[in-house]
């Protein structure tokens, strides 16, 4: 097995990565893939939670690199789904701990076992930043439609040519009421700017929250917008062919009427 | 290069097409000339960077030490490439300064031997500038493509973006109010040209060619195709 290394990145905080780095694994797993998603935010893990693994860990990706422990001990499989496997981040080291080198060397071991690695990249352009990218074959850009993070997203997308990746892009958190209303960059706003290959559009939904809370995963709730959102993100990335869809506003009962006898639009 | 700083002090610095031309008084007391030197170069900001720079003291003979001295000075302070010293004979011809600054251009005499001469001094960049790069230009800077938000760029003359301007542009560096920056989109953050600086620039909704220009010491932004800023000069003009 020869598997892919993804880096899940954003350059700005809190845009959604661990949320896309776990929807993605967990959709990808699904459709029978093995899959390993690795926490790369060494110090400030997280991604352990929203998958509701955090009692079960007790090796991490530190230990993994650095041969302390083996692979196999420091994957955990997920309690739902099958082939999807955490390698939690270290809660007491910092992002020293690793180098780019010992993440091309770790990321090599893993091809060998999964189809798809998926490293989800802490905030920033430093070295943790550093770290996730060296290995990757390919990444995926997440922002939101908002000034600040559009700005973070293109810096980042340059540093990745820099490296010859090409990344793709997720936009997540859109708010079609308010793209509507031109309170919210749309996702040709985005595109726009950054100019590169859009991979999805993800709603915000409330049921983010609740998964990332209890540790249920997003995709396998039928009624989570951003869940089936993903599940079409991943489907992409298994190369098909699925047309993008753009999120739409929910039309009250009286905006519907209003538009059955001609007075809304 | 065409960057002419005159002055009435004893040390004067001219462009020449391959660097800077430096008149100097040797019979001068060496902090003087250091001093002097140091002010004329830090008006050329980075166009001093890596340039070749000659000294004119009257000829090179008995000079070696005080030359010896300016060459050390000027390299490690203004990462100059080299210091030569000129024979005794009269400077060399300066490349015509053009621009607004080109004295009467009624009566010049044959205008296409002067393209001829002239050096081709855009740097020209094709793609899409991002957020955090910087593109810096002796001359003038020609970009193909859009410019993000974040991004910087610096030129010694004119900035022509065929895109949008979203980032900062500083043209004219460090002293050429003649510059302009034009752009297809013109939203930039901030724009300089020469020494004046413009923040909050009102962003244009449209999608027109626009152009920043200083007038009376304040940057104006004009609609490109409606103002034809060039066209009522009567000589194609190098720029």
């Amino acid at each position: 097995m020869d598997g892919k290394v993804i880096v899940i990145t954003s350059g700005k905080g809190g845009v959604g990565k661990t949320t896309a780095t776990a929807c993605i694994g967990a959709a990808l797993a699904l459709e029978n893939r093995q899959v390993a998603v690795v926490d790369m935010d060494i110090g400030l893990r997280n991604l352990d939670g929203g998958m509701g693994l955090e009692n079960r860990i007790v090796f991490n990706v530190v230990d993994a690199a650095k041969g302390k422990c083996k692979i196999k001990q420091a994957a955990i499989k997920d309690r739902r789904i099958e082939n999807l496997y955490l390698i939690p981040a270290s809660q007491s080291d910092n992002k020293d701990a690793l180098t780019p080198d010992i993440m091309v060397r770790l990321c090599k071991e893993l091809r060998k076992e999964f189809d798809y690695v998926l490293l989800d990249c802490p905030a920033g352009i430093e070295r943790g930043f550093e770290n996730s990218v060296a290995p990757a074959d390919e990444a995926v850009v997440v922002c939101t439609p908002e000034v600040s993070s559009v700005r973070d997203a293109d810096r980042v997308i340059a540093l990745l040519y820099a490296r010859s990746i090409t990344p793709r892009l997720i936009v997540n958190r859109i708010v079609p009421e308010m793209v509507e209303n031109g309170d919210m960059l749309s996702h040709e706003d985005v595109v726009d700017v950054l100019s590169v290959e859009l991979l999805g559009l993800v709603p915000l939904d409330n049921q983010v929250v609740i998964s990332t809370n209890t540790g249920a995963p997003l995709v396998l709730q039928k009624d989570s917008e951003a869940g089936q959102s993903f599940r079409r993100i991943a489907l992409r990335m298994e190369g098909q062919d699925i047309p993008i869809e753009i999120p739409q506003a929910q039309k009250s009962f009286w905006k519907k009427l209003g538009i059955i006898i001609g007075i809304g639009k | 290069m065409d960057v002419q700083l005159s002055d009435k002090s004893q040390v004067r610095l001219k462009g020449v097409r391959d660097g800077f031309w430096v008149t100097l008084d040797p019979s001068l007391p060496a902090d003087y000339i250091q001093e002097e030197l140091t002010r004329v170069f830090n008006q050329l900001q980075h166009l001093a960077f890596n340039s070749h720079v000659t000294l004119d003291m009257g000829g090179p003979e008995g000079r070696e030490s005080i030359v010896e001295m300016l060459r050390a000075f000027l390299k490690s302070k203004f990462n100059v490439a080299s210091v030569a010293v000129a024979p005794a004979s009269p400077p060399p011809k300066e490349v015509p300064v053009n621009g607004e600054h080109g004295g009467d251009k009624s009566h010049k005499p044959d205008m296409s031997s002067v393209w001829m001469e002239h050096h081709s001094d855009a740097l020209v960049i094709a793609g899409r500038v991002r957020s955090g790069q910087k593109i810096t230009a002796q001359k003038h800077l020609v970009i193909l493509g859009d410019v993000n938000p974040g991004s910087e760029l610096i030129a010694g003359g004119d900035i022509l973006i065929m895109g949008t301007l979203g980032g900062i542009a500083l043209a004219g560096q460090p002293d050429n109010e003649a510059a302009i920056i034009l752009a297809i989109g013109f939203k930039p953050i901030q724009i300089q040209i020469g020494g004046i600086i413009a923040t909050e620039v009102p962003v244009s909704q449209r999608h027109t060619l626009e152009f920043a220009r200083v007038d009376h010491g304040d940057i104006v932004v004009e609609d490109y195709i409606k103002t034809n800023p060039f066209g009522r000069l009567t000589w194609p003009e190098v720029r």
